[in-house]
């Protein structure tokens, strides 16, 4: 799922900081924001916003970060609602299904973070790393 | 772009894939949580039953009358009516409930209020459902959760507890949709049976009238719009 690539350029040591904390974001906020999934998405969110006039290496890697996100948080929702539903709706109950899915939440949430914590290490280093899907669609988005 | 949403749709169908494989697997079985539930309801009923059990008539009238409605409707319907213990409580309550591990309490009231054997089945008939729809240990998870309940059968939980548990099953409503369910499922059993669930229609019709020949009425306070369900009943 992820290809170090050679950059349009070599990046700086403050954009590669920048770049790999970009990921970090998105780290730290699990740790603070679960079980609530938007606060990843707006951590990452801020971080884009806030580098958006940065360097071309900068904004790739926040909006790479920030794509992976919005996914994430679309399928971490559905299971939030579904488990309040489950919580406050007597109609609603754990169900194989409700399992199911969380489960495979949880194994897409657990494979993102490895591949965000890859990526925290590698951008820092200076080296560039697209991600299948996240990292085309970030090019055709993100202009140099 | 177009690569984009290629791999857009490549990944949602990888999504989708893992999710079908792992929805394979019974994780209900694998977490045992159907097994802990009946165990837990069977605990909890026994509990419940020890504190209300004072309250229950000896077998008589009343409760020949019950029974043998009860088993007319079971055998009718594939259930095990001996799975279900019938009690008899002598007020003027209009009022019938299920309680965990499937022990249907009727109070004489209620008895005493309809008109025909047709209305007190359609009355079996909707607490019957609650039993086989799971509507009790759904209620009870849902308004105490796993935790409290368990605390309740290990007797760390005390007498408010109990207390709570008792007032919630004997008064408190299902939702409208558990409701709807068991009606639904009342006029299938009756229907079965060979009864007309016009019986059931008429009663709830004259509960929601609020008609002062009831008595307290109970079974409509937990029960709420028994005009609109009459109307369903019927199949209007």
């Amino acid at each position: 799922m992820k290809t170090p690539e050679i950059f349009a350029y070599k990046p700086t040591e403050l954009e590669a900081e920048k770049a790999s904390n970009s990921y970090l974001m998105s780290l730290i906020a699990i740790m603070v924001g679960l079980p609530l999934p938007i606060i990843n998405l707006l951590a990452t969110l801020f971080f884009y916003i806030a580098n958006r006039k940065s360097t071309y290496f900068v904004r790739w890697h926040c909006l790479q970060a920030l794509l992976s996100q919005f996914s994430l948080f679309v399928l971490n929702s559905m299971g939030f609602w579904w488990t309040v539903s489950i919580i406050f709706q007597e109609d609603e109950h754990i169900s194989n299904p409700y399992l199911a899915y969380i489960i495979t939440v949880f194994i897409f949430n657990i494979f993102e973070l490895g591949m965000t914590i890859s990526a925290a290490i590698k951008t820092r280093k200076g080296q560039h790393v697209s991600w299948w899907f996240y990292g085309s669609l970030t090019q055709s988005i993100c202009k140099p | 772009m177009k690569k984009s949403i290629l791999q857009l749709l490549i990944l949602l169908m990888f999504a989708a894939g893992v999710y079908l494989l792992v929805s394979r697997v019974n994780w209900m079985k694998l977490f045992r949580i159907e097994k802990m539930t009946d165990a837990l309801e069977k605990k909890l009923g026994d509990i419940v039953w020890s504190d209300m059990e004072e309250q229950s008539i000896e077998k008589g009238k009343d409760f020949d009358r019950v029974s043998s409605l009860v088993a007319s409707l079971c055998k009718s319907n594939g259930i095990d009516s001996k799975k279900i213990k019938i009690h008899i409580f002598s007020d003027n309550e209009v009022n019938a409930f299920a309680l965990p591990d499937r022990h249907m309490v009727v109070h004489t009231g209620l008895i005493n209020s309809v008109k025909s054997n047709d209305e007190l089945s359609g009355v079996l008939a909707h607490e019957i459902a609650h039993m086989e729809l799971s509507h009790v240990m759904k209620k009870l998870l849902k308004q105490m959760g796993y935790s409290l309940l368990i605390s309740i059968t290990t007797g760390e939980a005390g007498g408010g507890a109990i207390k709570e548990l008792l007032g919630m099953l004997s008064s408190t409503a299902y939702d409208r949709k558990l409701e709807k369910d068991a009606d639904i499922k009342a006029v299938e059993y009756l229907k079965k049976t060979g009864i007309s669930p016009n019986g059931f229609a008429d009663f709830l019709y004259r509960l929601g009238e609020k008609d002062g020949s009831l008595g307290s009425l109970s079974w409509i306070s937990t029960h709420p719009d028994s005009k609109e369900r009459a109307k369903y009943v019927r199949g209007e």
